[in-house]
């Protein structure tokens, strides 16, 4: 009789725990169960789309060595370019001096404007192997850590999974304003599915409400009634993950159609609010709105991650000649983004500044050809550089090289795999690394970079 | 030259005939039922659930009913087809200038919600957004409202059901409607969106939708309404609209 007893009791006991472990394992379960590292952290991404030409900006070239044609007053305005100084190219053209800010060893191009002034802060990788000159597989191996397959993302973008691991509870976990965001596996709560936007001002009209045949009362009892309905679809669903985005999402809206957020998302109330990015820049003025929403948006802390993309550097042609440009002013507005989070309280920590706490990574598809063209351009090359300002990454430090006569990566180390170059899914892998996440949770390559984290 | 005669008519009298037997039989015009509460048309004919065993030579062949796919969501070019199919059959334009009306700003345009739905932009390289977020969910009840309530303003005026759009039945001058008036409107709705009856909707549906529409009218009965042409009747039938263009069903297949 013992026995059976000892045997029911044992069944059920086991009953249980396989009970637990399947609820568990369920995505929302399972994110409620693990606490949200780094819970006090912002994160910003930023895709330089259309691919930069790092010999005016991160990975400097002024000699006309192997097959590198470097930018001259041949081929680029440099009357608008703060840091150009003139060097001897040849008889007829000049090319510009390298910047090398003191006491760091950085090797700045002209086209890097005030990032030059926080050179101690920021931290550069080049010779990237992208092993890609598409755009759409360059625009998500770098923020996914793996190339297209079949046309589609393979994995989760960064900002993906660290709205994951650090956002489910914000009110927008991942904002996405044309970022390569990608929300793909079977580790993400859905919560942090990134909220996806052509730009900033357009979220405005969709979150106005007119309020003249029903009230604010009347949507919300409807979408308190849809949540129950969501909620009994999803106890009957075979592959509940889409009903469970529905009821996250439903629980989600009467907090986010809140009048005090609209300003948010209007560009006048951004510029007033934040009236020094440079809005009437000729190149990237939506890229200082997108800065000037993840300040405000930080400072409110309603949202974990804030990506965008900064775009106009895709100069096969004639247009080359306003490529440093752009990137000056590309890099103005992350100097200015950093300047702002300087000046910014931290929400919920006393005594502590915004940008003590936020992370800037960008990247870009890949870099242009060290040729000029026939059309007076760059093309697309399988090698690339980025940009980390982050207080857990070494600050006024380059990391990897490309060739000095090609441009193409070089070994930068020893890998898991061996002597090879640096690649994006390190650069991600040393990212999520930094805030004590196991990068394998969602990168199937990248080695994490000791050499690039503060000790 | 009479037997020519006969044949040409023996000819045009078989083509006449298997002309007839050609045409399809007219379908007859949906005749509104009546319930105390008035008339109610509801032009899709009655289904009874049927099992796939009851389907002749069916009785044993064995059946895989697990599901294989998750629930996917509507492409948004086949959910904007259906705002435009359900809400009176017009083209994109029409329906905006019907939306936006004479005011009140229930609309702005089909462009200003067109990424928050997630069109994609190959111009930009955005692509389709094949998941909600809570921004799309917020763009469907913003583009919604601005249905429903055009679509009370004219439904609910005086008018035959047959001619209405959305609600497809008359209300009860000067009183709630009945449980049971209620439950055959509902039924209409429920055709109409979700494209099968209530009968064969989860149980709890039916009295959910019918307490959001008592909440509704007792609201309105303390909070006028800031358009004075929406009384109580209307503004809960308006919110009962809200949430069958909001709901899950709607948005996934």
């Amino acid at each position: 009789m013992s026995d059976i007893r000892n045997e029911r009791r044992t069944f059920l006991k086991v009953l249980g725990a396989a009970t637990a472990a399947g609820v568990s394992s369920q995505p929302l379960f399972s994110a409620l169960a693990d606490p949200p590292v780094a819970p006090d952290e912002f994160f910003v991404f930023i895709h330089a789309s259309g691919g930069w030409d790092v010999t005016v900006g991160l990975d400097p070239r002024n000699e006309a060595r192997g097959i590198i044609d470097p930018a001259s007053t041949q081929w680029v305005d440099t009357a608008v370019l703060r840091n150009w100084r003139d060097a001897t190219l040849d008889a007829d053209y000049e090319t510009f001096e390298i910047l090398q800010p003191r006491g760091t060893n950085l090797r700045f191009g002209p086209a890097v404007g005030n990032l030059l002034n926080i050179a101690d802060r920021v931290t550069v990788i080049n010779g990237l192997a992208m092993n890609t000159v598409s755009h759409p597989d360059g625009t998500f191996f770098v923020s996914t850590g793996r190339h297209l397959a079949g046309g589609r993302p393979a994995g989760a973008s960064i900002d993906t999974v660290m709205a994951n691991e650090s956002g489910r509870a914000q009110l927008f976990p991942s904002v996405s304003v044309s970022y390569p965001s990608a929300y793909v596996g079977n580790e993400l709560d859905p919560r942090s599915a990134p909220l996806k936007m052509a730009s900033i001002d357009s979220v405005s009209r969709v979150l106005t409400r007119a309020n003249v045949n029903t009230q604010a009362a009347d949507r919300n009892a409807v979408t308190m009634m849809l949540t129950q309905e969501a909620r009994d679809l999803l106890a009957r669903s075979y592959h509940p993950e889409v009903i469970e985005q529905f009821v996250l999402q439903y629980e989600s809206l009467p907090r986010m159609v809140r009048e005090d957020f609209l300003g948010l998302f209007q560009t006048a109330g951004l510029q007033t609010a934040q009236p020094n990015f440079n809005y009437r820049a000729r190149f990237q003025s939506r890229g200082a709105v997108n800065a000037a929403f993840a300040v405000e948006a930080m400072k409110r802390n309603v949202v974990r991650c804030v990506s965008f993309s900064m775009g106009s550097l895709d100069t096969h042609g004639a247009n080359y000649r306003t490529q440093p440009l752009v990137q000056q002013e590309l890099f103005d507005v992350v100097a200015q983004l950093v300047a702002s989070l300087d000046a910014a309280p931290h929400p919920t920590l006393r005594n502590e500044r915004l940008s003590a706490h936020t992370h800037i990574l960008v990247v870009s598809d890949f870099c242009r050809t060290p040729q000029i063209n026939m059309t007076g351009g760059r093309d697309h090359y399988p090698n690339g550089s980025a940009l980390v300002i982050s207080p857990k990454f070494r600050g006024g430090f380059s990391f990897g090289s490309s060739d000095p006569d090609q441009l193409l990566p070089r070994v930068a180390g020893r890998f898991a795999d061996g002597m090879r170059a640096v690649a994006p899914p390190d650069v991600l892998a040393t990212f999520v690394n930094a805030f004590g996440v196991n990068p394998r949770k969602y990168l199937r390559d990248g080695d994490v970079v000791r050499e690039l984290l503060r000790a | 030259m009479a037997r020519r005669a006969a044949a040409l008519a023996l000819v045009t009298a078989l083509g006449c005939t298997q002309g007839a037997a050609d045409e399809p039989t007219p379908t007859p015009t949906p005749t509104p039922s009546q319930d105390a509460g008035g008339a109610v048309t509801a032009d899709v004919p009655v289904l009874r659930p049927r099992t796939v065993q009851e389907i002749p030579g069916h009785e044993s062949i064995a059946q895989d009913t697990a599901p294989k796919e998750a629930p996917r969501l509507v492409p948004v070019e086949a959910l904007m087809r259906s705002y435009m199919t359900l809400f009176g059959g017009l083209s994109p334009l029409q329906l905006q200038t019907r939306l936006r009306g004479s005011g009140g700003n229930l609309f702005d345009t089909w462009n200003d919600y067109l990424s928050a739905l997630g069109v994609p932009d190959y111009a930009a390289d955005i692509p389709r957004n094949e998941q909600t977020n809570a921004l799309m969910l917020a763009a469907f009840e913003r583009i919604g409202v601005a249905l429903c309530d055009r679509a009370v303003e004219s439904d609910l005026a005086a008018m035959p059901p047959t001619q209405k759009v959305v609600f497809r039945f008359d209300l009860p001058a000067n009183r709630a409607v009945t449980d049971a008036e209620f439950a055959t409107r509902f039924d209409v709705l429920h055709r109409l969106f979700f494209g099968y009856p209530a009968s064969l909707a989860p149980p709890e549906r039916l009295p959910r939708f019918r307490q959001l529409l008592r909440d509704a009218a007792a609201r309105r009965a303390t909070q006028p309404a800031n358009a004075p042409g929406f009384n109580a009747t209307r503004a809960s039938w308006a919110v009962v609209c809200y949430a069958f263009v909001r709901h899950p069903e709607f948005h996934l297949y």
